[in-house]
């Protein structure tokens, strides 16, 4: 117990002193999830918004696909890219495996269930009603659109922040394909995973504090714009 | 004919939705669609507001078929406003939602203002136009989404069941303003509505929708009073309807003879309206060609008048009455009564 | 209010995209997490070659790589990248070609590894021994014993809880020749044995903890062993044994992108100075000598 209370003190230090190497992990961490979570958002907002206002075959099909996808395992995708990725695999030529590229990847990939399907279902919970109330006033197609989206713009980012808060909490893909290299591919999460394996339990606290704080945050926005969406 | 639908057919996941459905809106009319839940009325509205296409069939527009796609069409609906059964409110203030179509077809700011408040004023909605959308009550969104629809001028209205889960004296209301707003405005309204006291109260002409087919068509008048079959009889309210076998003025009803106007013969229906019978306690001499003797059976309130139920051979007659009529003839049930009502009050179909 | 909040999420975003660059490709090293020690910065990944070296947990656990690889950037001005795993995961991840040195400790495996051309040449560089250490009250009774002895008995007793790796590692190989030798055969016996005998599937340091919370027995290398000993009751039980030497070589992956510097690598580890200094590696921290410098031994 004792021993508890004196890490969390030291890990209170090295978070106030502004810890060097636990701020270049925590920023890296931040950079990371925030590129993954940039890029799937250019990518699977648009995405969503696709699959959402058009009907083709098999809509429903890639909808109950996209939602099977949310609980897909980390692990699972870390392995994936990193057969991928691999140089014995079909992506080896980029050379990106155990590098911060291979993570952004591999949480690109993660992510995507997540955005594309609470974009989704930000879309459709604006009702089908806002569609038709939109074009019977007089609104071409792609007025319609705007409004719709303007409509649910809070709870499309609601979604994009789910996926950043995925993004930098996950460590089965940091891990497997990013190799938890110290100053170079090293998370909150992995440095987690090594510190409390080997008993360094001042540093693993300090980084598992800024872990926490970023998830709340990340839930607190969450909260707040859902708050505001619903007003 | 501001609104010609010809032989319209829908199917929506197997179900056929509307069989062959035709409806004429002449143009400044107050057009009430009816028929019960689930007879195809708002799929039918949605057509004639251009924002879904038929499988078969036309829609001409003040005599000119709609295209099917294009700008055209785009040009056509922006013609026709249509205010949907549940209103959806756009996020922000009321005012917001009023002007959006207007600034959506690039209006200038002074004339969205200008009209913005014409109609907020015409809709009494003048105290709410700061008030956000979402905290609205039902009757305000209504009256919201009505105000929306009628800022862009729309040379057809379209409302589809615009009373429903309304409160009776909002309901009053609305229909008040409704009719003031038709009078005033010269603008042609296509309403749906399953209960036939708002075609009362509002409409002109109408159509009444079974099974995807138009049942009868006509003035208001003569849907109530003229109906051409049973379903109509009972959906205008009309009790009282039993099969008869008819021979010339006369008819059988179970084993009770009745004089009617008119002249016919063979297997028909007909229908006496409570309003129409009178009680008495004696048997009077009276003008009424139809004298019969029954037992009443029950009495119950019906809005403020009494439904009394009196049992005539092996039929049974609903006979409305007045509480002052009720106390004068002091009815109880089980007691002998004498009722009569005129030849020209059965009606035949 | 609203859109002030969408603009500061997007502006840092993409604030954080701009600046990516930068704090990906700094190498700094973690002083806490890591035994290495300074905060360096050093230029762009695009500028800086890099070289990835797959080590054996026990040599990455014990702090050797971290004090190590800042040494071998400076010398040849490059971004050593130190990955950890078992025995088993580094050799594959050479075959893959996924890394341009190794540093193992399984003579077999990786002699298999240079006979089926994946490594050029099996280099030893140091050695220490294995321990198995358990409480310090011994309740199997196998204090001063033979490994095989030691093992034997274990079997025997069924109660007393052993941690195995689990993990396919060195370590692992090595405990499994060990009930080799004693006469069991691993598979068939001694994995069905019962619930006293717990695969743990991680690392060495993490199965010290383990061992340590379930108070049972385990097959450690002294070195990981000495660099959590501050954290744990266990004390050594079996120290004695030819069965016990713990031989790391290095072995540099055929595959590799850049031969020359993995040859600078194995040279670098088999070098006098570098040898002197595993040699006195952790002898001022933990009062013994953790690695036996042994390079151009045949053992």
């Amino acid at each position: 117990m004792f021993h508890l209370i004196e890490a969390f003190s030291i890990a209170l230090r090295m978070i106030v002193s502004g810890d060097a190497v636990v701020f270049s992990i925590a920023l890296r961490t931040l950079l990371i999830a925030s590129a993954s979570t940039l890029a799937a958002t250019l990518l699977f907002v648009p995405l969503g918004c696709l699959i959402h206002f058009n009907s083709f075959r098999g809509k429903r099909l890639a909808r109950g696909f996209i939602q099977t996808m949310y609980s897909v395992p980390t692990v699972f995708v870390g392995m994936l890219v990193f057969l991928m990725v691999s140089r014995a695999g079909p992506l080896g030529g980029m050379g990106i495996l155990f590098s911060p590229w291979a993570i952004i990847l591999g949480e690109i990939i993660l992510i995507f269930p997540i955005i594309t399907g609470l974009t989704l279902s930000a879309l459709q919970g604006t009702g089908k009603g806002l569609e038709d109330t939109a074009i019977a006033l007089g609104a071409r197609r792609r007025t319609m659109v705007l409004k719709v989206l303007t409509e649910a713009r809070y709870t499309m980012l609601t979604s994009v922040l789910m996926g950043f808060g995925r993004a930098v909490s996950e460590v089965g893909v940091a891990i497997m394909v990013g190799g938890n290299i110290a100053g170079h591919t090293r998370t909150l999460t992995t440095a987690i995973a090594l510190g409390v394996g080997k008993g360094e339990t001042a540093s693993s606290i300090a980084l598992g504090l800024i872990l926490l704080s970023l998830a709340m945050i990340v839930s607190i926005m969450v909260n707040l714009l859902q708050h505001g969406g619903n007003r | 004919m501001i609104l010609q639908m010809k032989n319209i057919h829908l199917t929506k996941e197997k179900n056929r939705i509307l069989r062959g459905v035709s409806i004429n809106v002449p143009e400044g009319s107050f057009f009430v669609l009816m028929g019960p839940t689930g007879c195809g009325k708002t799929s039918l509205l949605r057509l004639a507001g251009l924002l879904a296409k038929p499988d078969s069939g036309e829609v001409h527009f003040h005599g000119i078929p709609v295209p099917s796609k294009g700008e055209a069409l785009f040009q056509t609906r922006r013609r026709i406003a249509t205010m949907f059964q549940t209103p959806v409110m756009f996020s922000g203030t009321v005012w917001s939602n009023v002007s959006w179509g207007l600034k959506i077809r690039g209006i200038s700011k002074t004339e969205v203002v200008r009209r913005v408040e014409q109609i907020l004023d015409f809709t009494g909605l003048e105290n709410f136009a700061q008030r956000d959308a979402s905290t609205l009550s039902g009757g305000e969104r209504r009256r919201t989404a009505l105000a929306r629809a009628l800022v862009l001028n729309p040379e057809l209205l379209i409302l589809d069941e615009p009373t429903t889960s309304l409160d009776p004296s909002f309901k009053r209301d609305l229909l008040s303003r409704l009719n003031e707003i038709h009078s005033r405005t010269g603008t042609t309204f296509l309403m749906a509505t399953h209960d036939f006291t708002d075609a009362l109260a509002v409409g002109t002409i109408g159509a009444v929708m079974r099974h995807g087919l138009v049942t009868q068509a006509g003035s208001i008048d003569e849907l109530l009073f003229k109906p051409e079959n049973s379903f109509m009889a009972s959906f205008t309210g009309m009790r009282n309807i039993f099969p008869a076998e008819f021979a010339g003025s006369m008819a059988r009803v179970g084993e009770v003879d009745v004089a009617h106007a008119g002249d016919r013969n063979g297997h028909g229906f007909l229908a006496i309206p409570p309003e129409s019978i009178v009680l008495a306690l004696s048997k009077k001499v009276t003008s009424e060609r139809n004298r019969l003797t029954g037992i009443v059976k029950s009495v119950e309130r019906s809005g403020i008048n009494w439904d009394v139920e009196v049992e005539v051979s092996d039929i049974s007659l609903t006979v409305a009455v007045t509480t002052g009529a009720l106390n004068e003839l002091s009815v109880t049930t089980g007691s002998s009564i004498y009722i009569s009502f005129k030849a020209s009050a059965v009606h035949l179909f | 209010m609203k859109r002030s909040i969408v603009l500061a999420m997007l502006a840092l975003i993409l604030a954080g995209c701009g600046e990516e660059p930068l704090p990906l490709q700094t190498g700094e090293a973690d002083s806490a997490i890591e035994e290495a020690t300074e905060v360096g910065t050093v230029a762009p990944i695009a500028r800086v070659e890099r070289l990835r070296v797959a080590t054996t947990t026990s040599l990455y656990d014990t702090g050797l790589w971290g004090y190590l690889e800042p040494m071998f950037e400076d010398m040849y001005g490059v971004e050593l990248d130190v990955l950890y795993a078992g025995t088993g995961k580094a050799l594959d991840w050479g075959m893959r070609g996924d890394v341009d040195v190794v540093t193992v400790h399984s003579r077999t495996r990786e002699e298999l590894f240079v006979s089926e051309g994946f490594g050029l040449e099996r280099v030893p560089f140091a050695y220490n021994y294995f321990l198995v250490v358990g409480p310090a009250d011994d309740p199997a009774g196998i204090s001063g014993m033979s490994p095989e002895e030691a093992f034997s008995v274990l079997m025997e007793n069924g109660e007393a809880v052993f941690v195995s790796r689990g993990d396919d590692s060195g370590t692992h190989g090595k405990e499994r020749s060990i009930w080799t030798a004693a006469g069991f055969d691993y598979e068939a016996e001694v994995r069905t044995a019962g619930s006293w005998y717990v695969e743990g599937g991680s690392g060495m340091g993490p199965t010290l903890v383990m061992a340590n919370e379930m108070q049972g027995y385990t097959l450690s290398d002294i070195g990981t062993y000495l660099a959590y000993q501050g954290d744990l009751d266990l004390v050594p039980v079996v120290d004695q044994g030819d069965a016990l030497l713990n031989v790391y070589s290095v072995l540099q992956v055929g595959a590799s992108r850049n031969p020359e510097l993995s040859a600078a690598l194995v040279e670098f580890l088999t070098s006098s100075e570098v040898q002197r200094l595993i040699g006195d590696y952790g002898v001022e921290a933990y009062g013994m000598q953790l690695f036996s410098p042994c390079a151009g031994q045949d053992i």
